[in-house]
């Protein structure tokens, strides 16, 4: 059964659609990611121009998070102040991102600077997170413990001037560094159509060394925040947010997280950490061979002024 | 004897004149293709006539007909990649400006034995001589490499397409050409032209507007992110709060 897309201006099978948003909302929810950053290939990958797909992919991580956040306030994990700062700084490295989104599209260097960024972070993190799990598998077996850094021990980048209190996180840090990140991952959300929650944990944790317990509500909180954002801004400026696509990747990709979820608990967390390091490096990989090798057609086509 | 040999010139003069020609009518089966949201692909059929009277001269050639169905006017860029240390980046890039968005061409006979390049040009009729830069002239237009990429993408994507052969006579008058419409058709004003040939001279040519819009709800929810585009954002994110609110009430397991 098809369904044309009044936005994209194109017919997608619905299952299709469904069946994509499941399969991302059951990593995501196996993980604790976002999965924009597999959804954005995925839709342009199957003939969804990129300017349509990261739009309307903003407004499904909206409603992913949106679950997410209301699961982790009813525990009482999110450390409000904490998230607060990181979505502000978001909105404005958002709306920055929103803008180069525009001009790169202008002067049709979107695609290469899309892929490089994806190969450039989904690399390194897959890397990063690949090498850490596998230590810790290995740490595991052996009986040794890993090395542990107790609160209380800061890096100097948390001594930075402009220091704030975060109660809930127990952390009195500079501001500097929470405004930097979350400009960055607004900046990042915008132009590549991700969540950005599998650079921010990892951050959150071995930057700013935040409670383990408190990371995933809080990015999630960011991430809402954030991306609600981003979806208002790419309907006002680019007008490319198609709300059709944008339902039916909610549906699936809400559903499809349930699952995830219950998967994810009966797995062991450094398990777990390696499967979604592998993930991510296999995506960035695939966004590698793309750029480097030789394309079967030299030429393309687009409207000028984007689309 | 002076009388006898002017009657004798008298048809000879009067056999080229247009005033004698055939008279083309032609219709669409129909006048606008609305998408609604189970569009996969549409059609349009091309009727028309050649109607003779008894002035009409017999024509030594068979008629022969040329259906193009030409989408809105859009100003494209084409691209090329080169290898930049290592990586596939757009270097080089050529603006077409005012090329159609979509161009059908249905046929009675291959297009080279319909007319000739010459008369062709002048019409800007076929892929080879549709101008990418200004207006139909009597020389064939110059083709770039940029223009070549752009036709053969064109075609590639299926908005581009040559038929020949496709449109038949029903009749000795009448005939038909149907043309498909894809499913990414692109939405605005189409212009349908027919033309009739016979030994390679243009004798006729009729004009016919046809329009591709969106159906009720897909177009109120365009003119919203056109329109509204502050208010359609505000909504889209509402909507998406409530689903995932919704999921997390629905999935609730504490």
């Amino acid at each position: 059964m098809d369904l044309y897309l009044p936005i994209a201006e194109m017919p997608m099978n619905v299952f299709l659609l469904l069946g994509m948003g499941a399969a991302v909302g059951f990593l995501s929810g196996m993980f604790g990611v976002g999965g924009g950053f597999l959804l954005t290939p995925l839709l342009i990958f199957s003939g969804i121009s990129p300017a349509v797909a990261v739009a309307s992919v903003s407004s499904q991580i909206v409603a992913n998070s949106a679950s997410g956040v209301l699961a982790y306030l009813r525990k009482k994990t999110v450390d409000l102040k904490l998230g607060l700062y990181l979505t502000l700084s978001g909105i404005i490295g958002s709306a920055i991102g929103v803008w180069v989104y525009g001009a790169l599209r202008g002067i049709g260097q979107l695609d290469v600077v899309i892929a490089l960024c994806y190969v450039a972070f989904l690399g390194t993190i897959g890397m990063l997170m690949s090498v850490e799990a596998v230590r810790a598998i290995i740490a595991k077996q052996r009986g040794t413990p890993l090395p542990v850094r107790r609160p209380g021990q800061h890096s100097w980048i948390a001594g930075l001037p402009l220091r704030v209190r975060f109660h809930r996180s127990r952390l009195y840090i500079s501001a500097l560094p929470i405004i930097a990140l979350g400009a960055s991952i607004g900046f990042l959300g915008a132009l590549l159509g991700i969540g950005g929650g599998f650079i921010m944990v990892p951050a959150l944790i071995y930057l700013l060394r935040v409670p383990t317990t408190i990371v995933i509500g809080t990015t999630l909180l960011q991430t809402l925040g954030t991306m609600a954002f981003t979806t208002f801004m790419q309907s006002a400026t680019n007008q490319t947010v198609d709300v059709i696509l944008g339902l039916a990747l909610m549906v699936g990709g809400v559903i499809g997280a349930q699952f995830g979820a219950r998967v994810g608990q009966s797995l062991r967390g450094e398990t777990l950490r390696l499967l979604l390091g592998l993930l991510v490096l296999a995506v960035g990989l695939r966004f590698a061979v793309d750029l480097v090798a030789t394309p079967e057609e030299f030429y393309s086509i687009s409207r000028m002024g984007g689309g | 004897m002076i009388i006898r040999s002017l009657l004798l010139v008298v048809p000879l003069i009067l056999a080229p004149w247009p005033s004698s020609a055939e008279t083309l009518t032609t219709a669409l089966s129909t006048e606008r293709v609305s998408i609604e949201s189970n569009f996969t692909g549409s059609g349009v059929v091309i009727f028309g006539t050649v109607e003779r009277d008894q002035q009409t001269v017999a024509r030594g050639a068979p008629y022969e007909i040329v259906v193009t169905l030409t989408g809105p006017l859009r100003s494209m860029v084409a691209r090329r990649k080169e290898r930049v240390a290592g990586i596939w980046i757009n270097r080089t890039s050529s603006e077409l400006p005012r090329v159609p968005s979509f161009l059908a061409i249905a046929t009675t006979a291959p297009m080279a034995d319909v007319a000739g390049n010459r008369v062709r040009a002048r019409q800007g009729l076929g892929f080879d001589m549709l101008p990418t830069r200004g207006l139909p002239d009597a020389l064939p237009p110059v083709r770039t490499e940029f223009d070549g990429a752009f036709f053969r993408l064109m075609q590639t994507e299926g908005l581009f397409s040559l038929n020949e052969g496709s449109v038949e006579f029903l009749s000795p008058q009448l005939f038909r050409a149907p043309i498909a419409l894809p499913s990414n058709v692109p939405i605005g004003w189409y212009t349908a032209n027919v033309y009739l040939f016979s030994g390679g001279v243009l004798l006729a040519k009729t004009t016919q507007d046809f329009s591709i819009l969106k159906g009720g709800f897909e177009q109120a929810i365009t003119n919203l992110a056109h329109q509204q585009p502050a208010l359609y954002g505000l909504a889209t994110v509402v909507v998406a709060c409530f689903t995932g609110w919704l999921a997390g009430v629905a999935f609730r397991r504490d």
